[in-house]
């Protein structure tokens, strides 16, 4: 009898095991077969040159890379305006979420449409509708001259205008993972705070900075990376030089030709990307752990 | 009861009438893969036209815009139907490069166009260069355009040393597109290349090219670089041939390089400013290119297609390419009303430079990218 059941449970938890390996299976396999083979492979092609018709080893693609000051000028500017875009990301959504997690009523519920309003729009709609609103002769420019400001620039075609764009389109994840962190946040934990006397700053500094470092650092991570890669926006509203990664990696391969040096930028940016993803998941799983031993 | 049977039947007798009448035209296979400008103006301005004037003919046009390689398939099919001797099953293809495919020309897929068979083709420009398969009807070139309010007449640039002159003196009132973005900035670029190179495009060959005249690139860039501060927003160079009629639409600049259709159906719509005006370089135009129709040696109506290639370039025609596309006429101008000709004088040039494109494009685009866009210097 015992032995029957003994049987039985673990047939059970076989077939649960197994189901569980055929659910992961294929975003395993489709991460294996479309993302890792084909980014080692790139990597290994960056990582070798045909020496008398024999593969070699060799940096030199990369040395040619860290040797131009073009291509050297479009990696900084790329880490310039994914800094600049995030910081600008976390000044702007960080009080918003602050606001929508702290206070109810119709307000609030209408900011929280508008600030997720910006994800039902595609980035190209984006585009145009920021040309027309930011450009020379544009909305924001009448509406200026009309209260007598002149001498307007627009940042049109310059570097601001990505950092605009970019900010525009982040805004709604950043304020949901944001606002979920801080949900977290229980009233009890506040108000306990409250009653021994803490004020506003310090409970934001002692208990929901603290307690909402994990949001941000996911935040970051995964704005970083849609960043770092963008092309829609730094094409359309971007200079024509300096180029962020992914609209230089594309001119490489399409108009220059020159698919080899296109995979070596990708490399680079990928291994970049990489590391930022690193740190996410590092973040996630930590959060696992730490669930877990509770 | 009988009455409405009666009725069905004669309904029914007067259907069979229509369509064996309509039997009696002969169909012209049409193929066309153009944008839907060119098929909306066969649909409503071309084929009614022919058809009222040729009462045999029916023209059935297909468009194959957009499926699979275009026409460039049913050329591949009528060239199949060549080799075995079937009826192709068109006999005019609107537009087509005959020369895309060598196969074709060696197998003598396309008729010879002779003032024999086309009287019209004797009209035909001389800068179109057409082989003698071709049967250019209609083009379009990149022109300047500028905006007569701010732009004096007596200074509208008549050469490109002249425009270079004119962008440095009125910095930020002058733009064009990234040379990969569009043909308009493209146009910009080339012509600064032929300007250096002695202005005389027949010294680029489609292939690999000369190293001789790519050597000579860096006096193109010098020139261009030497307006870079005064483009739009000191260098600001728009991603496309649309971005730019917008600036120049709502007024930031008052002077582009821009397609002749898309100008002149941008003006035709109301979207460009009343006082828009188009001119062309008189030392050496921008370059443009012509739409070739072409007729298969199979063709089962051969007479009739011989016959639409005739009437395309009509003046009749030929003027709606002007006023209904935008385009340029494949014929002479001269042709044309006066008062059209007086439109577009300042427009009319009897050269249409071709840039080769292919490699020639690589090393152009990315001259362009890192010498004058940008002020970094690589060898630095």
């Amino acid at each position: 009898m015992t032995t029957l059941a003994r049987t039985s449970t673990r047939q059970r938890q076989w077939r649960g095991a197994i189901l569980a390996y055929l659910l992961v299976a294929p975003p395993l396999l489709l991460m294996v077969l479309l993302i890792f083979i084909p980014a080692t492979q790139s990597i290994a092609r960056t990582l070798t040159i045909s020496v008398d018709g024999q593969p070699g080893f060799s940096f030199s693609r990369y040395a040619a890379f860290f040797s131009d000051p073009i291509s050297v000028n479009n990696l900084l500017f790329t880490f310039q305006v994914t800094l600049l875009t995030l910081a600008v990301i976390f000044i702007v959504c960080f009080p918003l979420s602050l606001y929508l997690r702290f206070s109810t009523g119709r307000i609030a519920s209408a900011v929280q449409i508008l600030a997720l309003f910006p994800l039902f729009v595609p980035g190209i709609i984006l585009c145009y509708a920021l040309i027309r609103f930011l450009g020379t002769r544009g909305t924001l420019d009448t509406l200026l001259s009309l209260v007598g400001i002149t001498g307007y620039r627009t940042p049109y075609l310059k570097p601001e205008a990505i950092v605009i764009g970019l900010v525009w389109e982040s805004i709604p994840f950043t304020v949901l993972v944001l606002t979920a962190g801080l949900r977290q946040v229980s009233d009890t934990l506040i108000e306990s705070a409250r009653d021994v006397g803490a004020g506003d700053w310090t409970i934001f500094r002692r208990i929901i900075l603290p307690l909402i470092v994990r949001p941000a650092l996911i935040v970051f991570s995964l704005n970083f990376l849609g960043i770092f890669g963008s092309y829609t926006i730094p094409y359309l509203l971007g200079p024509a030089a300096p180029q962020m990664m992914g609209v230089f990696m594309q001119q490489t391969f399409g108009q220059y030709r020159r698919p080899d040096d296109a995979e070596t930028q990708a490399v680079i940016t990928f291994l970049i990307c990489a590391f930022v993803g690193f740190l996410y998941v590092r973040t996630v799983a930590s959060q696992r752990l730490t669930r877990e031993e509770e | 009861m009988k009455t409405r049977v009666l009725v069905f039947v004669l309904l029914a007798l007067l259907a069979g009438v229509l369509s064996v009448s309509a039997q009696a035209r002969t169909p012209i296979y049409v193929y066309t893969d153009s944008d839907t400008n060119i098929s909306d103006w066969w649909t409503n301005t071309i084929i009614p036209a022919f058809e009222a004037e040729y009462p045999q003919y029916e023209v059935i046009l297909t468009i194959v815009r957009g499926v699979g390689s275009g026409n460039a398939d049913i050329a591949a099919r009528a060239l199949a139907a060549l080799e075995t001797g079937d009826d192709p099953q068109v006999d005019y293809f609107e537009q087509i490069n005959v020369e895309s495919v060598p196969a074709w020309l060696e197998n003598d897929l396309f008729v010879e166009i002779t003032p024999e068979n086309v009287p019209n083709i004797a009209n035909v420009l001389e800068a179109t260069n057409r082989i003698p398969q071709e049967i250019p009807y209609r083009g379009s070139q990149v022109l300047l355009a500028y905006n007569s309010e701010f732009v004096a007449e007596d200074e509208v640039p008549t050469t490109y040393a002249e425009l270079i002159e004119w962008i440095k003196a009125h910095p930020g009132q002058f733009v064009y597109n990234r040379p990969d973005r569009g043909g308009s900035g493209a146009a910009m670029v080339t012509r600064a290349i032929f300007e250096v190179t002695g202005r005389d495009p027949s010294k680029f060959v489609p292939g690999t090219p000369d190293p001789e005249l790519v050597a000579q690139f860096p006096k193109a860039w010098e020139l261009l670089g030497s307006i870079h501060e005064s483009i739009y927003e000191k260098g600001a160079y728009p991603a496309g041939n649309t971005p730019v009629l917008e600036l120049f639409a709502n007024g930031s600049v008052n002077m582009i390089t821009a397609w002749s259709d898309q100008a002149l159906q941008a003006i035709n719509r109301g979207l460009l400013p009343e006082s828009t005006r188009l001119t062309q370089l008189q030392d050496l135009p921008f370059t443009g290119g012509y739409a070739n129709s072409a007729i298969p040696t199979n063709a089962a109506n051969l007479e009739g297609a011989l016959a639409l290639a005739n009437f395309v370039l009509t003046p009749e025609i030929q003027r709606t390419v002007v006023e209904e596309i935008g385009g340029f006429p494949g014929v002479n101008w001269e042709l044309l009303p006066a008062e059209l000709q007086e439109q577009f004088t300042s427009v009319i040039t009897d050269t249409v430079p071709v840039w080769p494109g292919g490699e020639y494009s690589a090393i152009m685009v990315e001259g362009w990218y890192n010498n004058v866009a940008t002020n970094i210097d690589r060898n630095s």
